[in-house]
């Protein structure tokens, strides 16, 4: 064999190989939109309890999401700008729920905010409810989904070059100050991307969820319900449902994606 | 407002700020010449505030602010590569740090930006950028003007008028410059007070030009730029030293007039070499019959380098001579230097 018929060969078998993984992925959701596309958009209008469930879900999820911005953006900052002792502690504690399973996620923190643990007692004595309540579906959320939120913002700060902050700072600028005018409209895009993600995280976690609060049902928990209960005819309209949803963050990390490519390529061509 | 480091330490990784002490006079002009990765950025952003020292003081018109802020050090920073703002349009860069609107539009005045106002920084000229930079630095109202290398992006005629602009911003508005730069030239046509930094120590700071006429080593002369630095043993004779370099015998005065012997360098710059096709009766004390290594040099001047008896020398002469001189390399000719031109350190 030449070279060249050699390295054709090796192009069709890598060509096969990317085909097999790319339709394994696609063909299952392809599938789920053909068969239960319609009844689910149907769904959306005619099945209360869907309605209500996915409701819940984006309600849960954007609170998760908007407390992960609000505690995870600093945190985010402290670990891209300082250097302290026991970092790797902190790396530990972030990796840890993006490695753990997620039903086991949902018993540990039952484990903390459960009516048997002092801290649940605490909270239900000033009549806050966590189990089996939204509240409990938010922690559950944020658990699984604010980790993700805190690795994309070192990545977006970290890009940021530290001297603005520091000609901030010589303009006049408190630290606080330099890092709200700079830093973070610097980081923006980056930060909102890492919220989408998160939010995307948030809206289809299943596992921590069903253990801390089965109930009241968001959309996967209900789409499992459906399933074991009436089996898979019952469930697809909820699965597709569930997917129509799922969409809307994809094609909001993917446009923020095309204008940050489309702006870097201004810059390139303005520095030329 | 004075400009006072003393005993600076600042360890960074691998590099570290060692001792590092100078001074620059209230409305002075103070360059820090040193080569990149000599700590010139440190040194400056630890005047700035932006990195604390790990020992040693920074005093700003005689107040110790090695602990204040940035904000409250009265200090604007320029770097080489202008740090504009990018998701600001040209005239919220300038205003960004402006306590009063008319300290922006003097600020765009003395930068001559009133054009690019509207423009978003990307699509700026490196030059552009330098002087949006500058004003934004300026609108700042600053009593210390801190620059990091900035005209190293710049043609030379931009380069030209920017170092007039920030001359005649620092002598008539009384604004302290601390400058630093790789650049012998734009350190010896600015600086009224100078210091070289070398791998994160201040070899030596003072007046320009005393470090220019008495460099205290052989390395400080090295990194002023002259051309010809000579490690030699010395004796005394007649008052006059004699400096034995290889197979040579220079002729010096002794600096401030005392007796020394021993190690020493001997610098001459190049410009001080005299070249000439037959011996000249002149008062040159130093004297020699030297071979053309090499001849380079496209401008106003010629760079020839000499072999005289096995020691390289460098000398520098104009076009309109070197012509006269029939100058070729591998040719003979003769050179001299008076002793007073020669500076023993």
């Amino acid at each position: 064999m030449t070279d060249r018929s050699r390295q054709r060969v090796a192009a069709i078998i890598a060509a096969i190989a990317a085909s097999l993984l790319l339709l394994f992925l696609a063909v299952p959701t392809i599938a789920l939109v053909a068969r239960g596309g319609a009844a689910g958009a149907r769904g959306l209008f005619a099945d209360a309890e869907l309605r209500s469930a996915i409701a819940l879900t984006v309600i849960t999820a954007t609170a998760s999401t908007i407390i992960a911005v609000l505690l995870g953006t600093p945190l985010a900052w402290w670990l891209t700008r300082r250097t302290f002792r026991g970092r790797s502690i902190v790396d530990a504690i972030l990796d840890l729920p993006l490695l753990i399973p997620h039903p086991v996620a949902g018993i540990a923190l039952l484990l903390v905010l459960s009516r048997g643990s002092p801290l649940g007692a605490a909270l239900l004595a000033v009549g806050v409810r966590i189990v089996s309540t939204p509240l409990g579906i938010i922690a559950a959320m944020l658990f699984v989904s604010a980790p993700l939120y805190v690795s994309a913002a070192r990545e977006a700060i970290a890009r940021v070059d530290p001297r603005y902050e520091g000609v901030a700072r010589t303009l006049g600028d408190t630290e606080w100050r330099a890092l709200r005018r700079v830093t973070l409209p610097l980081a923006g895009r980056g930060l909102l991307a890492g919220a989408v993600v998160s939010w995307a995280r948030a809206s289809s976690e299943f596992g921590a969820i069903v253990i801390l609060a089965y109930q009241p049902r968001v959309a996967s928990v209900l789409s499992y319900d459906r399933f074991t209960s009436y089996g898979l005819r019952e469930a697809l309209p909820v699965a597709a449902a569930l997917l129509l949803v799922a969409i809307v963050p994809l094609v909001v990390l993917r446009a923020l994606g095309a204008r940050d490519r489309s702006r870097i390529a201004g810059e390139r061509s303005a520095r030329a | 407002m004075t400009i006072t480091l003393r005993d600076v330490t600042l360890r960074q990784g691998t590099f570290l700020l060692d001792r590092a002490s100078l001074d620059v006079a209230a409305g002075a002009y103070g360059v820090v010449l040193g080569a990149a990765g000599s700590g010139k950025t440190t040194l400056l952003e630890t005047v700035a505030g932006i990195r604390a020292p790990d020992g040693g003081t920074v005093h700003l018109g005689g107040a110790d602010v090695t602990t204040v802020a940035p904000e409250r050090r009265g200090v604007a920073m320029v770097y080489q590569q202008s740090l504009l703002f990018p998701h600001l349009d040209v005239s919220r860069n300038v205003a960004y740090g402006a306590k009063s609107s008319a300290a922006v539009d003097d600020a765009v005045a003395w930068t001559g930006i009133e054009r690019l106002l509207s423009r978003f920084v990307t699509t700026l000229s490196g030059g552009e950028q330098q002087l949006v930079a500058l004003a934004r630095a300026l609108s700042s109202e600053p009593r210390v003007l801190l620059l990091d290398e900035p005209f190293a992006a710049l043609d030379p005629p931009r380069r030209a008028a920017m170092r007039r602009m920030i001359r005649a911003l620092q002598r008539e508005r009384g604004i302290t410059v601390l400058h630093v730069t790789h650049d012998v030239t734009e350190a010896a046509l600015l600086a009224d007070s100078l210091a070289v930094l070398d791998a994160g120590r201040v070899l030596q700071h003072g007046a320009a030009t005393a470090l220019f006429a008495r460099p205290a080593s052989a390395r400080v002369a090295e990194l002023l730029g002259a051309e010809n630095v000579l490690a030699g043993s010395a004796t005394m004779r007649d008052g006059m030293v004699e400096l034995r370099t290889g197979a040579l015998v220079i002729h010096a005065l002794p600096p401030d007039g005392e007796a020394l012997a021993g190690e020493v360098h001997a610098v001459i710059g190049a410009d001080e070499i005299t070249l000439s096709r037959e011996p000249k009766e002149s008062s040159a004390r130093n004297a020699f019959t030297a071979r053309v290594v090499a001849i380079s040099g496209a401008g106003a001047l010629v760079r020839v380098e000499l072999d005289v008896s096995g020691t390289p020398l460098v000398a520098v002469v104009t076009a309109g001579a070197a012509r006269e001189l029939a100058l070729a390399t591998g040719s003979a000719v003769h050179a001299a230097f008076k002793a007073t031109a020669v500076r023993i350190c």
